[in-house]
């Protein structure tokens, strides 16, 4: 069986013999990278530099939320605001694919930048076992690629340390409550972050709408789960999906995008089954939403595609 | 301890196969399916899991050196969807293109409760399943152990030797009783 404090001790030791001058770790502020941000700052402490980078596609008050992490953590960091960049390089992309390849290149050019000025030879990723495995190569088929493997670029010339690749979701959290980390029980959010939440061209616009849309399906179904309604899911958001339809507000014709719940039980990610989300949950969830959104929401629906043969997230 | 290691066919959930085994106390490693029946012999193992993965068995013919380790090996085999398919050709089987491919939940019924692959598995449980292609035709030395309802040939048995195919995927987490099948196993290699 998998034993966490024994995990710990061995990457440790492994990372003080891997580690031979300064290091750069991508922190997204999840469970994976905080867990590895606190691994390797054991391991050579203030040689380590977190970085954050805001893409414009986190989540409401995250930015806020993973600076000051950052501080609880006692980490060196730095944090880098990029959105308009990012929205820029994803200008009429559409393609899911392309979204993810782009979004992972922005992500270590921005860290390359860093590691120049800070003279930093190594990248610390989080990177699980899930990330490599769906990135497929070889044999393997590319279900999708994750932003930390199958996007990187061919180019780059940081040395890559990942501690956590044999590691699955449920074992990470593990090491995160041997660790005492607050974050072990927080649900995964992709890198990519709320680009492949948008089905089409994720446009600044767009992204308000899926933002506001992931808050509430995250607050109601939070509320819920305190209240007894249902069990907390291991995953619970929101996907915009851009296909108008027709409906009615104020007496008047409103003509506007639709808006899926997605929620999903699972422990490793390599399978998994739709939540029974309560009606009277689902209820609460949809005028919310379309209550908030206004004209540009006109229509909620409900996933229930396991996985396989779903994927979790929808790109 | 008991070393069994995993044959990649490049599965989605190959990985699954090592942590599961590694989970209960097994030796273990993945390696590449070209690897030589003589160097896993070299590493003295007890068993063989061939995983899954994309390659259409139902089209292609050809599974890294699985022809090698299922002519030769004489320690225990167990065969997991592509590796499970790729066993029922190698022994005269047909394997074919799924009417009704199953992704996902699946209903499983064993039809032959006394194998000691399935002890202390129930009659109908849950499985989960990925596939396109299938086992139409079962190979004439092997036994049929279980079937669903759009697949006939779930999990199956050679006569005299331990080899075993499986349709379904005992490694992941929503199948009922995958890790009792495993445990299973790791006692018909520990023998």
């Amino acid at each position: 069986m998998f034993n966490a404090e024994k995990f710990v001790e061995k990457t440790i030791s492994n990372l003080q013999n891997e580690i031979k001058s300064k290091a750069l770790i991508a922190f997204s502020g999840g469970v994976d990278s905080t867990v590895c941000a606190a691994l390797v700052n054991k391991a050579i402490g203030k040689q380590l530099i977190a970085v954050h980078v805001n893409t414009g596609y986190m989540r409401k008050n995250e930015p806020e939320q993973v600076k000051q992490m950052m501080e609880d953590l006692s980490l060196n960091y730095r944090f880098v605001t990029a959105s308009n960049e990012y929205y820029l390089a994803l200008k009429g992309v559409e393609e899911p694919e392309m979204k993810r390849k782009i979004i992972g290149e922005k992500f270590i050019r921005i860290f390359e930048k860093v590691a120049r000025e800070e003279k930093i030879d190594y990248l610390v990723q989080g990177t699980i076992a899930p990330d490599w495995i769906e990135s497929g190569g070889g044999l393997r088929d590319t279900i999708k690629s994750h932003h930390n493997v199958g996007g990187l670029p061919q180019d780059m010339k940081l040395k890559l340390v990942e501690p956590l690749r044999d590691l699955y979701k449920d074992e990470v959290r593990k090491v995160a409550r041997a660790l005492q980390l607050s974050v072990s029980e927080r649900q995964p959010f992709p890198g990519p972050g709320l680009a492949i939440r948008i089905i089409g061209e994720a446009t600044p616009e767009r992204t308000e709408l899926v933002r506001d849309a992931c808050d509430i399906v995250e607050t109601e179904i939070e509320r819920a789960s305190k209240q007894k309604l249902m069990e907390l899911p291991w995953q619970y958001f929101a996907v915009l999906i851009p296909i108008k339809t027709v409906g009615v507000h104020g007496d008047k014709r409103a003509y506007g995008n639709t808006i899926a719940i997605r929620a999903v039980q699972s422990v490793d990610a390599m399978t998994c089954h739709y939540s029974t989300i309560p009606h009277e949950v689902l209820d609460t969830i949809s005028t919310k939403i379309t209550n908030t959104l206004k004209e540009n929401v006109t229509r909620i629906v409900y996933d229930v595609t396991n996985k396989p043969p779903g994927t979790v997230e929808w790109e | 301890m008991v070393r069994i290691y995993v044959i990649d066919n490049g599965g989605q959930w190959t990985h699954r196969e090592w942590r599961t085994l590694r989970d209960l106390d097994v030796e273990t490693n993945i390696v590449p399916n070209i690897t030589l029946l003589k160097d896993l012999e070299k590493e003295n193992i007890q068993g063989l899991v061939l995983s899954g993965g994309a390659p259409r068995i139902g089209l292609d013919s050809k599974l890294g050196n699985c022809a090698e380790y299922l002519d030769n090996a004489e320690f225990p085999i167990l065969g997991i969807c592509a590796g499970h398919q790729f066993m029922a050709r190698h022994f005269g089987g047909e394997v074919k293109p799924s009417k009704i491919p199953e992704f996902g939940q699946v209903e499983l019924t064993l039809c032959n409760a006394d194998d000691p692959l399935f002890k202390g598995v129930v009659k109908k449980s849950i499985v989960w399943e990925s596939h396109n292609d299938e086992v139409t035709v079962l190979p004439k030395d092997f036994i049929l152990l279980a079937e669903s309802e759009n697949c006939k040939t779930q999990a199956m048995r050679h006569k005299k030797k331990q080899f075993y195919g499986l349709q379904f995927h005992p490694e992941v987490e929503h199948t009922q009783y995958g890790e009792r099948i495993f445990q299973n196993f790791i006692h018909l290699c520990e023998q």
